[in-house]
């Protein structure tokens, strides 16, 4: 059995299940991030794991120990919620310490494990101080201060990093994976930020109405997304679908072009073919092209985003090189072809990958 | 709003203000200058110049029975708010974090609700047979019916602004939640409940309903003393106005305490949209 283990869990709040038989087997030391969208069950999912509400039905194992009817704090797990949940009338010293008191611990042990921390967090000036007195970053590192003393079995963290501005977010992500590489501590981190979830998991689990869509290293599900679903979450900008039909040979028609060499498809199969304007790049002469006229376009940097247009009225995006933004940006019409083995084909009625 | 920025709105505030203030001193002060008024100038109000004396602060401080009324009434109100917020902070917690329908908080004010004469009756058959008429437990008894639902009210809208997370953090990090509610729950709305004690105590302390009709003789509060000096042979005003400032000082230092927590704890669990 893995580290953490969930067994065809169920949760229903009065009539409305809102998850619906996850399973999710999570390895020692590994990072796992929750993703999907807003109310799909990303917190609830956590709040089953720390034992917050109890499960409706399946089995929820840490550690090779049954933990499903376990209150929280039998289950030795440490929590970092969205708003921090700092204690308000505690300094940051006896906020941290607070979980080892419960423990009996003796003080003169918490006062070194609760240093030793600070300083890894490089929080120690704020040790007398109270929550109130810190600012939002200040207030995040305290809380994973807290939970890293504890020494638990199993981290978990819901949006810890939503509450930041932009750039500290990206410094704490970093400090955070830091953190966990020199710690090895398996953690289950939730987000709807799919930055987040690319840079720091070692696996994504991707969450859709209740149920989990798909699980998979970064790299999984980015590049083979198992369903319609994925492929629009993941990426950004999102990726470019076109409706298509199968036809006889083997190939899709749509209104952009006829795409070949799709042997399982059957003729008359409605199907959506995807593409990461990532991977449309500009075309040489003869070669199959999807042609739009250029509405407009963003220079992020070295990259740039070109707006578009077919002459059916669909709109796409394609990303190109700064060089290539020049000449595209006051030109009439662009031609993009697709980069070898990058397109998504999804089967419009299922929504699953062909 | 409007802004006082003009000189002329300016004047005329400070003359709305001064109007109000004298409003609401001017009995403060008239009670005053009776309690010092000589015996001769008794029943007249309207006079406003007489040599001062000391002959009725002496008689209610040092001959009267009015000190040991201010003792029983110290002793019920500090009961009353003891034991309400003994029941009152659990059950504020509860109401406050009941998920169901959110109507429910609002059934703690339907004894509120309910005239006190409706109440006094069953009370006084009750503690008659339970031979508890004329004992500042009985008291206490009544005051507790009005004084709980109010300091329960008052307290869920503190409990509503302390987020879920913060038990959730304490039960992750090895407490009950028990231990939950009064290790970190209850110092974060000490706030409110300092306010909720002194609103508890002040309707305790000023309720002249219950105990005129509940107590008789040793256990006198503070309010029945007061409307003894209201005899068949008249008032004995100079008297009186000195227990009334007596029992006044208290409700005006506790006011001027929790006037800033005043306001939200009487919106209470208000369920706010
Ligand atoms: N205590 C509750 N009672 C009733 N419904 C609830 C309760 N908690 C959550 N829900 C519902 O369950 C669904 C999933 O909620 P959850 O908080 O798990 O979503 P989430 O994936 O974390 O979303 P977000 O990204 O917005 O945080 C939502 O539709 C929510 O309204
Ligand atoms: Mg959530």
């Amino acid at each position: 059995m893995s580290y953490v283990s969930l067994q065809s869990i169920t949760k229903k709040f009065g009539d409305v299940e809102i998850l619906k038989g996850v399973d999710l087997e999570i390895e020692h030391h590994q990072f796992t991030v929750l993703l999907g969208p807003s109310g799909c069950g990303k917190s609830t999912t956590l709040r089953l794991v720390a034992g917050l509400e109890p499960v409706s039905g399946g089995k929820i194992f840490i550690d090779e120990r049954d933990v499903t009817d376990l209150e929280p704090r039998e289950r030795d797990i440490a929590m970092v919620f969205q708003n921090y949940a700092l204690y308000p009338t505690m300094t940051v010293e006896q906020n941290m310490s607070f979980g080892l008191k419960a423990q009996n611990m003796p003080a003169s042990d918490i006062r070194t494990a609760v240093h030793n921390a600070a300083e890894l967090l490089g929080i120690t000036p704020l040790l007398a101080r109270k929550p109130g007195e810190l600012s939002g970053g200040q207030q995040q590192r305290v809380a994973i201060g807290r939970a890293i003393v504890r020494q638990p079995k199993l981290f978990l963290f819901d949006e810890p990093l939503s509450n930041l501005d932009a750039k500290l977010r990206v410094e704490t992500r970093s400090e955070i994976l830091s953190l966990h590489q020199r710690l090895g501590a398996t953690t289950i981190y939730v987000t709807h930020d799919q930055e987040e979830a690319m840079t720091m998991a070692d696996k994504i689990v991707i969450m859709n109405q209740g149920q989990i869509e798909q699980q998979g290293t970064p790299e999984d599900v980015f590049f083979r997304p198992v369903s319609r679903m994925v492929a629009g979450f993941i990426g950004s900008p999102v990726m470019n679908f076109f409706n298509g039909v199968g036809t006889a040979n083997g190939a899709i028609e749509t209104q952009v072009g006829t795409f070949e060499g799709f042997p399982q498809i059957r003729a008359g199969q409605k199907v959506e073919v995807g593409v990461r304007p990532d991977d449309l790049i500009p075309a040489e002469k003869g070669e199959t092209t999807i042609t739009g006229k250029v509405l407009l376009s963003e220079l992020l940097g070295v990259r740039a985003i070109i707006h578009l247009k077919t002459q059916h009225g669909l709109a796409f995006k394609a990303v190109v090189d700064h060089e290539i933004y020049r000449d595209m940006k006051s030109a009439d019409e662009a031609s993009f072809t697709v980069r070898d083995g990058r397109l998504h084909v999804f089967d419009s009625e299922s929504g699953k990958r062909i | 709003m409007f802004s006082f920025s003009s000189r002329s709105a300016r004047i005329a505030a400070f003359f709305a203000i001064a109007v109000a203030l004298l409003i609401v001193l001017f009995p403060f002060v008239w009670v005053f200058l009776e309690s010092i008024k000589p015996a001769s100038f008794g029943g007249k109000p309207d006079v406003w110049l007489f040599p001062p004396t000391s002959d009725n602060w002496n008689n209610v401080l040092l001959q009267s029975d009015v000190p040991a009324n201010i003792l029983n009434s110290f002793v019920v109100a500090f009961s009353t708010v003891a034991i309400a917020l003994l029941v009152g902070c659990p059950a504020a917690y509860a109401f406050s974090r009941f998920r169901g329908y959110q109507g429910a908080r609002y059934s703690i004010l339907a004894a509120e609700m309910m005239p006190p004469a409706i109440l006094i009756l069953p009370f006084f058959l009750v503690l008659y047979h339970l031979q508890m008429i004329d004992s500042l437990a009985g008291v206490i008894a009544a005051h507790l019916s009005f004084v709980v639902p109010v300091v329960t009210w008052f307290l869920i809208g503190f409990f509503d602004e302390v987020p879920r997370d913060l038990e959730n953090q304490a039960m992750v990090d090895g407490y009950t939640r028990f231990q939950a509610f009064y290790k970190v729950i209850l110092p974060a709305v000490r706030p409110g409940i300092g306010a909720a004690g002194v609103f508890g105590f002040v309707l305790s302390w000023n309720d002249l309903f219950y105990a005129l009709l509940l107590t008789g003789g040793e256990s006198r509060t503070l309010p029945v003393a007061i409307a003894g000096y209201w005899t068949f042979r008249g008032v004995d005003m100079g008297k009186m106005a000195v227990a009334i400032l007596i029992a006044v000082i208290p409700v005006l230092i506790l006011s001027f305490f929790i006037q800033k927590h005043l306001v939200r704890g009487i919106g209470g669990g208000a369920v706010k949209y």
